[in-house]
């Protein structure tokens, strides 16, 4: 038995469906339930579902063998884990965002504030880049950092752009680009191997089907 | 009372009467092993010069390490490690001794790890080290030893994954790549991170036959069948050399009829500047880290003035408890066999009779409550004890439970 953690949410749905055209199928899904165990139709996999910064624990400890989770959760948590596929979807960019005009404000700053979910990305950002600034840890609506004076810029995920242009902020310096990833346990992949080495020639085909569509 | 008073650090742990039996009994059946391979056990100091683990190739980065100073201000650290020290002394008091020498250790070393994912940083080892011999069978005796261990404790379903570093150096070696490069390259194999390695590899300016090759790399584990593959796309004679090794290796693990318990990564590259050849994890699917580790570090000994190769593999003590607990291997620890019970009239007697039984070898423990106030037979059930002895006016009697 596999046990694949699944981040809530849209991961979940989208992760279910390349599954399914995995030849996984899971007809017990139902995003409405609050049910948080799910078995795949031939009771070979056991999905659970977690809250997306939680998929990297429950896969490094092995409680799960594998995980979907976004790129900007893993390089948050940067926990060992052998980060497999690139499934393609939830595409998205981490960035520096702020007000456009308050450009170059910053500059003579010793210390840029920035509001940010993703306070070791942030840190690690500005440490390669040889710049010190002071972090601010927000749970949610970091939009609102630069608006109401909190921070100077935010770092945080941008999918469409639309949130940011809704507060008349803009992305000042692209970080990466996102999408969601397969990990497995290091220690799963190898007394699982036969098993999981299956399930992800069957994605990878998945995947490639779903190229040449 | 202030909170502190009754708490402990993270990291560390109180192990208490069932979970040390079981710890104790799992550190004898490694002793027995050790001694019964000539494996004589030694015990280097709980603290050493920080110097001592600060080697020009260090396998513990500096921030792991637990300091302190000595008045003299010299910096003084808990043992990260039972290697280095054991390499400090063999190369500074073992000198006179026939190579190979062979030394274990059970013991304790110090780690500041972040314990937010389950790491301890008091962490107790079992470990042997084999150094002043190079060599297949040296590399051999150690897996060896490493699964006859794991499997005296009682373990089974695991499996040692063995990897061979000289097989990536070969190729890295062929790119001429900047250390930064190198040392990326490293932790992308090593973590399998199968995208970031693609596009690390596409942004450096080496052949595309070795790139395809690095591609491929965190993809060659499984059983001794994947070794036919790597030597068919290895295009280096040291990398070559590293599967053939591999294969002699297996090769005798067979002889000693353990090769049911092999399995192959050559994409396992960690710690690449501190081993020298093959580079071995123990695991089971009971637990989601690896329960031993070890390998070959050649230049190791020699960073202490003494140049003579080595190898060996420690044990992680407490992971191996987590995994036998959760496939049910612990043991009981034993209960008190006899309660022996006696009022002052009869104490000489008492003694002599509680002796007696003990020289016998069963386990005896002395009624010290009230007699007359305490329900003797309700006591002797709630601590398990099957049997009561009671004596009265110099006549010894069991007492029917």
């Amino acid at each position: 038995m596999i046990t694949i953690a699944l981040a809530k949410g849209r991961l979940a749905k989208d992760g279910l469906n390349l599954f399914k055209k995995a030849g996984i199928r899971c007809s017990d899904y139902d995003k409405e339930s609050r049910k948080l165990i799910f078995m795949s139709d031939d009771c070979r996999y056991k999905f659970i579902m977690v809250k997306p910064s939680d998929v990297p624990t429950y896969v490094e400890y092995g409680a799960a063998d594998v995980g979907v989770v976004g790129k900007d959760t893993l390089l948050e948590e940067g926990r060992p884990l052998y980060e497999l596929l690139d499934l393609k979807f939830a595409k998205c960019r981490l960035a520096v965002a702020g007000f456009e005009n308050r450009k170059n404000d910053f500059i003579t700053n010793t210390s840029m504030r920035v509001a940010t979910k993703y306070p070791n990305i942030a840190h690690n950002y500005f440490t390669e880049k040889g710049e010190i600034v002071e972090i601010i840890k927000l749970n949610g609506s970091v939009e609102l950092g630069p608006i109401i004076g909190l921070s100077d810029v935010i770092v945080d995920i941008v999918e469409s752009g639309r949130t940011l242009k809704e507060n008349g902020l803009v992305v000042l310096e692209e970080i990466c680009p996102i999408t969601a990833r397969l990990v497995v346990n290091q220690v799963s992949l190898k007394t699982k191997r036969d098993e999981i080495n299956t399930m992800l020639v069957n994605l990878e085909r998945a995947l490639e089907d779903e190229r040449n569509d | 009372m202030s909170y502190w008073k009754t708490h402990i650090p993270a990291g560390v742990q109180d192990f208490l009467p069932d979970e040390y039996y079981n710890k104790l009994l799992m550190e004898e059946k490694a002793r027995e092993i050790f001694n019964k391979w000539g494996y004589f056990e030694i015990e280097p100091p709980s603290f050493e010069y920080f110097d001592v683990f600060s080697e020009s190739k260090p396998s513990i980065e500096q921030e792991q390490i637990f300091k302190f100073f000595e008045p003299g201000n010299r910096i003084l650290v808990l043992r990260p490690d039972f290697t280095m020290p054991i390499a400090r002394i063999v190369a500074t008091k073992l000198r006179d001794e026939h190579l190979p020498i062979r030394l274990s250790y059970i013991g304790n070393i110090y780690r500041y790890e972040e314990f937010q994912s389950g790491k301890q940083r008091e962490i107790a080892q079992a470990g042997v080290e084999l150094m002043g011999i190079k060599g297949v069978e040296a590399d051999a005796e150690v897996i060896a030893m490493a699964i006859e261990t794991i499997k005296s404790m009682g373990l089974s379903n695991f499996q040692i994954d063995i990897g061979q570093v000289e097989f990536y150096k070969g190729f890295v070696e062929e790119c001429g790549l900047t250390e930064e490069e190198a040392n990326k390259l490293t932790s992308l194999i090593d973590n399998k991170n199968m995208l970031a390695l693609e596009l690390f590899l596409n942004k450096l300016n080496i052949s595309d036959e070795i790139k395809r090759f690095l591609k491929k790399l965190p993809l060659l584990y499984g059983d001794s069948d994947m070794l036919e593959e790597a030597y068919s796309i290895a295009n280096n004679s040291r990398s070559k050399n590293a599967v053939d090794n591999l294969y002699t290796v297996y090769e005798i693990l067979k002889d000693y009829g353990l090769s049911e318990y092999i399995t192959f990564d050559l994409g396992m590259v960690h710690s690449i500047n501190y081993y020298t050849g093959i580079i071995f994890r123990g695991m089971t699917s009971d637990i989601g880290y690896p329960i031993c580790g070890g390998g070959r570090y050649d230049g190791l000994v020699s960073e202490f003035g003494y140049n003579i190769p080595a190898t060996g593999f420690a044990l992680g003590i407490k992971r191996l408890l987590i995994a036998l607990e959760r496939q049910k291997g612990l043991s009981k620890r034993p209960n008190i066999d006899i309660l022996v019970v006696f009022g002052e009239d009869d104490r000489e007697q008492g003694y002599a009779y509680i002796e007696e039984l003990r020289r016998e070898g069963k386990c005896v423990e002395h009624f010290l409550l009230d007699r007359h106030k305490v329900d003797i037979k309700e006591y002797a059930m709630l601590k398990s004890i099957g049997k009561i002895i009671n004596i009265e006016n110099g006549k010894i009697e069991e007492m029917i439970i």
